[in-house]
């Protein structure tokens, strides 16, 4: 980093400009620090197909060693030998893991965990971009990548070697193991967190002692991440994950798991950054539907109570996992959440934003859910019909003015004699609704023209006005209007002074409070 | 009206209405056309009469101009040979038609938006043209003799003196019972005053009002409407009826109607739909076919209680988690 003049600073600190122009050039970081202080140059091994089998052993475990040996990559050009020894050694161990036999013996385990771990674990650095945005922004990539891959991989084919033992593995393997490894999901560069998707995965498979405390700290992570820090980068895959553990449930689903649905993934839809993670969290809410339907209720009673209110881009991801939870959905829960979700579902409709509304509308695309509402068309039919009827008026966008008409056309279709009579009664409903508006209007009308008519009346009738307001302590402010006293003074012309007037608001305008 | 001026009313449109019934013969070769034959069949004009009550429903077109359009459908297709690819054209454009006539006031659709959301393939001044012939042909001005002609005088009839029986009698419902019965074609044979009246005597059966019912019959009498020939169409009515009132919904074809989305939410459903996981299902407690046998540790018949996990662990859990046991 090239250091900055004075007169580029103002204040004496830089300008954010300056500050973002030089971080943008560089756009890797390394959470990986020289550790030692002698550089130690690496001496290459002989290659270990090139050693008699009964040295082999020796000389993997004499390479596993030296690969612990870590190097800065920050700086592109010091001990460039020395990374590209161990980029080779890493290859070919990856290498001899994956095609000999015989390899992994009991003695080669804490070697193997403990490359692995020197290598990979490591704290990750604070995020050089505070406002990172996942979508427009380039992600911070790890430096050293061309190492850590190759441990990344070995790890892998460790893993799936024919002759893991995860009896012996356990005791490298452990609690403390994996809570590293779940830390690591946190990395901003993707590459990283697609291998440890699949290491997870894989070490859930075949660590059966470890799956509870797994579970437990993805657990513990969701939480965090959706009620203290709203960040952590690594939420897709973990899912994904959590997708494929899901649907492996066995039945009846234990109550633990329950619970993980409702008090994590329900509440994890109204994460800020939904958008990069929504299409898992989506699969792993309907896979658990699959595997217990009685779950249905609570599922969407769920998602409409954190139904979203201002974002329309989170709108329209909720309105395709309702969709996709109604095409797996039974009949018969069906029935308890019609009216519920067809409410929300009618006011998506005639929602402004186009997208949210074409969203809702397309609803009536779908072969099931038609079929679904057509069972109960006595109850969906006057929750919807409001709504679409009004919009198919009054909406801006002409697409969805299409759509309502084929929406309109499909209930029309369904059931001709309750359609009629909601149009029917809907009609009324606006008729009476515009007569009492006219008759506002003219009330309103007719106190103006008294008012006009009374303003030359205003001076004599001041203190009948005084005696009008004494006594019209119960009643709304008409009189307030411009010193109009009350409407009948004028008609009564010979009316005494003191006459009270508290017979005038029991005449007056009625509809007007 | 007074109840002279309503007779007197009835009476001339009675003479006229023999002008407005469609050809018979013409109806005839309709109900005779089988499907996807070279004419248009009755289920075809059915069809499309579906598709105007849809659209004028939409559009909130009045029952006038929907009986009015099905009216000069009627007429045209019993009078000239129309080539079923042309019927969609036909049809609406006798809509537009009768909402021009019927409510010129009214805020009318042009007929572009019609033909967008009616989802046609022919241009606007397709359709003008078609008016056009239509109405040149069917010697068209501006209203004609219908069956909703009769109900509404029938209806000032049967309320006579007492206006207070319009909540019983109500015309609302009598109008969209009459849409129901267009929307079947042996409807279109029936005289307009034979078939209002067989409509208006189910619906007084209906509420079982004995004065109403005298004055339907003086009425027929009035017109001199053969018995016969009432008895007949009551009962088709009735038929009819019960069907269009049964609970029993009719699943929509709704391939037939064009589903546009925005580009963007075309992408986005596009997008949705292929989620196919990758990570290989996990079964739960279930022996890892891979590993070997090592029950010793393991759980008893796959039960994953936290406390499994504590087995030896201890440096993560509380102690009383732990003795909880």
């Amino acid at each position: 980093m090239s250091a900055i003049s004075a007169s580029e600073k103002v204040d004496g600190f830089t300008r954010k400009s300056m500050r973002k122009a030089q971080k943008q050039r560089k756009s890797q970081g390394s959470s990986q620090f020289r550790t030692q202080s002698a550089l130690v140059e690496l001496s290459p091994l002989p290659q270990l197909k090139d050693v008699p089998s009964t040295e082999q052993q020796e000389l993997f475990t004499q390479k596993l060693q030296q690969c612990c040996m870590l190097f800065d990559f920050m700086d592109s050009v010091i001990d460039l030998k020395s990374k590209e020894i161990k980029r080779a050694t890493l290859n070919e161990l990856v290498e001899y893991v994956s095609t000999n036999r015989g390899v992994l013996v009991e003695t080669a385990y804490p070697e193997i965990t403990s490359m692995i771990c020197t290598n990979i674990f490591r704290t990750l650095p604070p995020s050089d971009n505070p406002d990172f945005d996942p979508e427009e922004d380039e992600p911070t990539l790890e430096a050293s990548w061309p190492h850590i891959q190759l441990v990344y991989e070995f790890l892998l084919r460790f893993l799936e070697n024919p002759d893991f033992q995860p009896s012996i593995a356990k005791r490298y393997i452990d609690q403390k193991f994996v809570l590293q490894l779940l830390e690591l999901f946190d990395s901003e560069d993707p590459r990283e967190r697609d291998f440890l998707k699949t290491i997870l995965h894989r070490i859930y498979g075949k660590f059966l002692g470890l799956r509870a405390f797994i579970r437990k700290q993805i657990n513990n992570i969701f939480l965090r991440f959706i009620y203290e820090t709203d960040h952590f980068n690594g939420v897709a895959e973990l899912l994904e994950i959590l997708g494929s553990i899901i649907n492996g449930f066995a039945l009846p689903l234990k109550a633990e798991h329950k619970q993980f649905l409702m008090k994590v993934l329900i509440p994890m839809h109204t994460a800020k950054g939904l958008a990069l993670f929504h299409a898992q969290l989506a699969y792993c809410v309907v896979q658990f539907l699959e595997k217990d339907p009685t779950l249905t209720e609570p599922v969407i009673r769920g998602l409409l109570k954190f139904w979203p209110k201002t974002c329309s881009q989170k709108e329209v991801m909720y309105l395709g996992e309702i969709e996709e939870i109604l095409d797996v959905i039974e009949p018969t829960q069906f029935k308890k959440i019609e009216e519920p979700l067809f409410k929300q579902i009618s006011r998506c409709v005639a929602n402004p934003h186009f997208q949210v509304a074409e969203r809702a509308l397309y609803f009536w695309n779908n072969e099931y859910i038609l079929s679904l509402i057509e069972e109960n068309i006595d109850q969906v039919l006057p929750i919807m019909f409001g709504s679409l009827y009004r919009i198919s008026k009054e909406h801006w966008n002409p697409t969805i003015i299409s759509l309502v008409y084929n929406v309109l056309k499909t209930l029309m279709e369904m059931n001709s004699t309750l359609f009629d009579e909601l149009t029917a009664s809907y009609k009324a409903d606006r008729q009476r609704e515009k007569k009492k508006e006219q008759e506002r209007e003219e009330l309103w009308e007719k106190l103006d023209q008294l008012q006009i008519s009374h303003s030359g009346l205003a001076h004599s009738n001041s203190h009948m006005l005084h005696n009008a307001n004494a006594n019209n302590n119960n009643v709304n402010n008409n009189n307030n209007r411009g010193g109009g006293g009350p409407p009948d003074a004028a008609q009564n012309e010979d009316m005494e002074v003191d006459a009270p007037a508290p017979a005038v608001p029991a005449e007056g305008p009625p509809g007007v409070y | 009206m007074d109840a002279f001026k309503l007779m007197k009313e009835l009476r001339a449109n009675y003479e006229q209405e023999g002008y407005y019934i469609p050809k018979e013969t013409g109806l005839n070769l309709i109900e005779s056309t089988e499907q996807n034959g070279a004419g248009i069949s009755a289920k075809c004009r059915d069809a499309q009469v579906e598709d105007l009550w849809g659209l004028s429903s939409f559009f909130g077109y009045s029952t006038q101009t929907f009986v009015l359009a099905v009216n000069l459908l009627d007429r045209f297709l019993a009078l000239m040979r129309v080539q079923p690819k042309h019927l969609s054209c036909v049809g609406l454009s006798c809509l537009h038609l009768a909402a021009q006539r019927s409510a010129p006031d009214a805020t009318l659709s042009s007929g572009h938006e019609l033909i967008r959301i009616g989802q046609r393939r022919f241009t606007a001044s397709d359709l003008s043209r078609m008016e056009k012939i239509v109405a040149e042909k069917l010697h068209f001005t501006s209203s004609a003799v219908t069956p909703l002609t009769f109900l509404h005088l029938y209806h000032q009839v049967a309320l006579g003196q007492s206006p207070s029986r319009k909540e019983v009698l109500s015309l609302e419902k009598l109008e969209a019972q009459l849409k129901a019965c267009l929307r079947c074609m042996s409807f279109s044979k029936a005289k307009p005053s034979v078939l209002a009246l067989a409509l208006l005597r189910h619906e007084i059966k209906a509420i079982q009002s004995e004065d109403m019912w005298e004055m339907t019959c003086h009425v027929q009498r009035h017109l001199k409407i053969a018995d016969a020939e009432l008895q007949c169409w009551a009962e088709r009515v009735a038929r009819c009826l019960s069907d269009y009132a049964s609970p029993r919904c009719s699943r929509p074809n709704h391939k037939k109607l064009l589903w546009v989305v925005s580009r963007r939410t075309a992408q986005n459903l596009q997008s949705s739909s292929c989620s196919v996981p990758d990570l290989p299902t996990i079964p739960e407690g279930g022996w890892d076919p891979s590993q070997s046998e090592d029950s010793s540790e393991d759980l008893s018949s796959g039960e994953e209680s936290l406390s499994s996990s504590l087995e030896g662990e201890g440096a993560y859990f509380p102690l009383h988690l732990r003795r909880r046991r």
